[in-house]
């Protein structure tokens, strides 16, 4: 059976003034997948996403949510969206559980059914019952993030428009977040999340279009995308001593493309090099065929080609610049 | 999309916009309490006018009513009343000094010398006919009294507008405070088949002044002001609200947020509309009832009409916010706009000294705001006590100004939303 698409860009450009913001871009977007949408500042990331949501107009080309144009139908597209800004987007002055009510009421939520909902999202988003009572002015950036997440979420909307929504918090408050998104990934919504971290596209997104300068200059799989660089993944692994059978042995694991001897950063001793195409797999059965042998461990190091290096390779720049 | 979910989206864009004025220090201080601010600063310094400190004007008094007049034929210099009005002016512990003549600002000696020099604050002129006029001792052939008019005049130090505004408004009370006490005393004297003929004459037996407009006892200054100050409400809790509102939406993004929800943008605009309603009426409550606690002003309320005048008025105030929230970049911009607009614009409105005092121009141009219009309206109902249909072209205009603006805010809102 052939996927359905949630959202359909086809042939979107944005222009400001002077500036090309998005430039002649297409995506397609299955039903139930988590795309990425990965550059670096400026890349037209949030221009892309303000179109879909209808708040800014294309220049050219057109857009569709489900089966509606955002041009044509945009209040049933609206009535599919859920939008999170990568500003927080929230009333100071309210509370958390204020803030909610207001975007409830503004998707038609009312009474009873408003007040369960606001509460189901509290504790999706884990915000704690005490501090939801004070106004978000006085909130850590993490609650205000949930908070930001939640008031999109009201609605049940099937497709969901991410902007940066972990930007600024620490790796913990990332990571839950984080595990959040992956619930609603496993609620079968639609989400297009837009980051710059390229951890975040890795860890979440099942596709991943990388943008530069207003257009996509590659789109995969995480796996697929770091295939196209000619990079490889290494293990550096430091035994205390080394000898040709242990090289051999290793050889023979499967998984790994090629061993050589090297001198380790410090030179006085000498490591082991693993190149690999699977790094995580094939770990273990290194350090245990190692350890078999007698001998000690005294260190590993893993590099593993990422998306940034995939980026860097693609436009000589990094992701953070 | 039915009409119960645009009402509970009005309710809800309503009722964030109201708390966002109620749980925000800086607003609520423009919005409600700026106004306030003033009226009690300008209140306690002046507007007591009528008990308060008299022995502060000084009066230069030239009393001419000693001299030669021809009264039904015959010589009169009856001078009785001049000098009880002169006795009666320093009993009011106005400062009095007598003068022989108005005569020339540089002959030394005379009263437009002394105001000249800023010796005196104004000059009263009682003239020669006072007592003959105030007493109905004009008659016809037959003995009847015959109404006449006696011209007291009250010349003003112009250099010192605020000051000439007070010592006019102090004077005023006094005089018409005097002549009615001194009418109710007189047609007692009268034989009794007179009384009555001459309380019908008494009526249009005025004293006027030169600059007279009040002609009611004892109305003080800060009787003008209290529902002067509605026209302050419009402008610091209308016009600045509503200039402030969406601009800080847009710039905070909840706006956006907003746009992007499914909601009809007229929805939107009629919450914050409600929204600003209620700001005004709040405000509006909050300056009546302060006025009447802190400055026991006497006024009538003739509730109906000063919920529409209001309204209306406000219509105008938030049509101009509206225009100004979208010429504005963001909050700020619309923030200076704003209080630019404002700061001078209440000093045109005649909520603090009366137009007639101002340059030409200056009182053509107050003349044509509609919270001028809404200041006079509410002065003439509550403290002059005017029917309804006295207020009519000011309702009317009103009105009118309350559409048109409102209608331009929409058109400006509308472009706003071209560009998020
Ligand atoms: N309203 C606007 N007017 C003019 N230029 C704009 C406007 N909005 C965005 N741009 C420009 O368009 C380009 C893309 O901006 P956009 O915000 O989409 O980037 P982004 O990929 O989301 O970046 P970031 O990671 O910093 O959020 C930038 O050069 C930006 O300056
Ligand atoms: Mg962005």
């Amino acid at each position: 059976m052939r996927r359905l698409n949630d959202v359909v860009v086809d042939s979107v450009t944005k222009r400001f003034e002077d500036t090309v913001a998005v430039d002649n871009l297409s995506i397609s977007v299955a039903q139930g997948e988590l795309f990425g949408l990965l550059g670096p500042n400026g890349a037209g990331k949030s221009t892309l996403t303000k179109m879909i949501s209808g708040m800014l107009n294309p220049t050219s080309g057109t857009i569709k949510v489900g089966k509606y144009s955002i041009q044509d139908d945009p209040m049933k597209v609206k009535e599919l969206l859920g939008v999170v800004p990568q500003d927080i987007v929230l009333y100071d002055y309210l509370n958390a559980r204020e803030n909610l009510a207001f975007y409830g009421r503004l998707y038609g939520l009312s009474g009873k059914k408003l007040k369960n909902r606001i509460n189901e999202l509290l504790q999706f988003t884990q915000l704690d019952e005490k501090a939801v009572k004070r106004h978000v002015s006085t909130y850590s950036g993490g609650m205000k993030r949930r908070v930001n997440i939640a008031a999109a979420l009201l609605h049940e909307p099937q497709v969901l428009l991410l902007d940066e929504p972990t930007a600024g918090l620490d790796p913990q408050n990332k990571h839950a977040l984080w595990d959040i998104i992956e619930d609603l990934k496993k609620q079968r919504k639609t989400i297009v999340l837009t980051t710059h971290m390229m951890d975040e596209a890795e860890e979440l997104c099942d596709r991943v279009a990388i943008m530069d300068h207003g257009k996509i200059i590659a789109l995969g799989s995480p796996s697929q995308l770091v295939k196209k660089v000619k990079m490889e993944n290494t293990i550096t692994v430091v035994p205390d001593k080394i000898s040709p059978s242990l090289i051999e042995q290793i050889k023979g694991i499967t998984g790994v493309k090629n061993t050589y001897i090297a001198p380790d950063e410090n030179e006085k001793i000498e490591a082991i090099k693993v190149i690999t195409d699977c790094p995580d797999d094939i770990l273990p059965d290194i350090v245990s065929t190692i350890v078999n042998t007698g001998t000690k461990v005294l260190s590993v190091q893993l590099s593993r080609v990422t998306l940034e290096d995939v980026f860097i390779t693609l436009t000589g720049r990094s992701l953070r610049e | 999309m039915s009409l119960k979910r645009s009402i509970n989206q009005i309710a809800a864009v309503a009722k964030t916009d109201f708390l966002g004025v109620l749980r925000n220090k800086t607003a609520i201080f423009f919005t409600l309490l700026f106004p306030l601010f003033f009226i009690v600063i300008i209140g306690f310094t002046f507007g007591q006018s009528g008990e308060a400190d008299m022995s502060r004007i000084s009066i230069g008094v030239v009393n001419l009513d000693g001299e030669m007049i021809a009264l039904n034929a015959t010589d009169s210099s009856n001078s009785t009343i001049g000098d009880i009005f002169v006795e009666a002016l320093e009993s009011a512990n106005f400062t009095v000094t007598g003068y022989g003549e108005y005569g020339y600002r540089d002959t030394n000696g005379t009263a437009a010398y002394a105001i000249s020099r800023g010796d005196i604050d104004a000059v009263l002129v009682i003239p020669a006919n006072f007592t003959e006029t105030i007493t109905f001792l004009y008659t016809d052939d037959l003995g009847a009294s015959v109404p006449t008019v006696s011209h007291l005049e009250l010349i003003v130090d112009p250099t010192d507008s605020t000051g000439a505004m007070i010592t006019q408004q102090s004077v005023f009370g006094f005089i018409s405070a005097f002549i009615k006490e001194y009418h109710e005393i007189v047609i007692e004297q009268f034989p009794s088949y007179l009384q009555d003929y001459i309380e019908v004459v008494a009526d249009p037996l005025i004293v006027t002044t030169s600059e007279a407009e009040v002609t009611e006892a004892e109305l003080k200054w800060i009787d003008y002001m209290v529902p002067g100050t509605l026209g302050l409400v419009l402008i610091w809790s209308g016009l600045n609200h509503a200039s402030m509102t969406i601009a800080t939406e847009r710039t905070k993004g909840t706006f956006q947020r907003m746009v992007i929800a499914p909601v009809y943008p007229t929805v939107v605009l009629l919450g914050k509309l409600l929204s600003a309603l209620a700001i005004v009426y709040m405000s509006a409550f909050i300056m009546l009832l302060s006025g009447v606690l802190l400055f026991q002003v006497n006024l009538y309320w003739d509730i109906p009409v000063i919920i529409l005048g209001i309204f209306l008025g406000a219509l105008s105030a938030i049509g101009i916010g509206l225009i100004i929230s979208s010429l504005a970049k963001n909050e700020e911009a619309a923030n200076s706009i704003s209080v630019i607009i404002s700061v001078p614009l209440q000093f045109f409105i005649g909520a603090f000294f009366p137009l007639s005092i101002m340059p030409a121009a200056a009182e053509a141009f107050g003349n044509a705001l509609p919270f001028t219009k809404l200041v006079t309206a509410m002065q003439d109902v509550m403290t002059r006590n005017l029917p309804f249909d006295a207020v009519i072209p000011e309702i009317l205009y009103l009105a009118a100004s309350g559409v048109i603006l409102f209608l331009i805010g929409t058109i400006a809102y509308r472009i706003t939303l071209r560009r998020l």
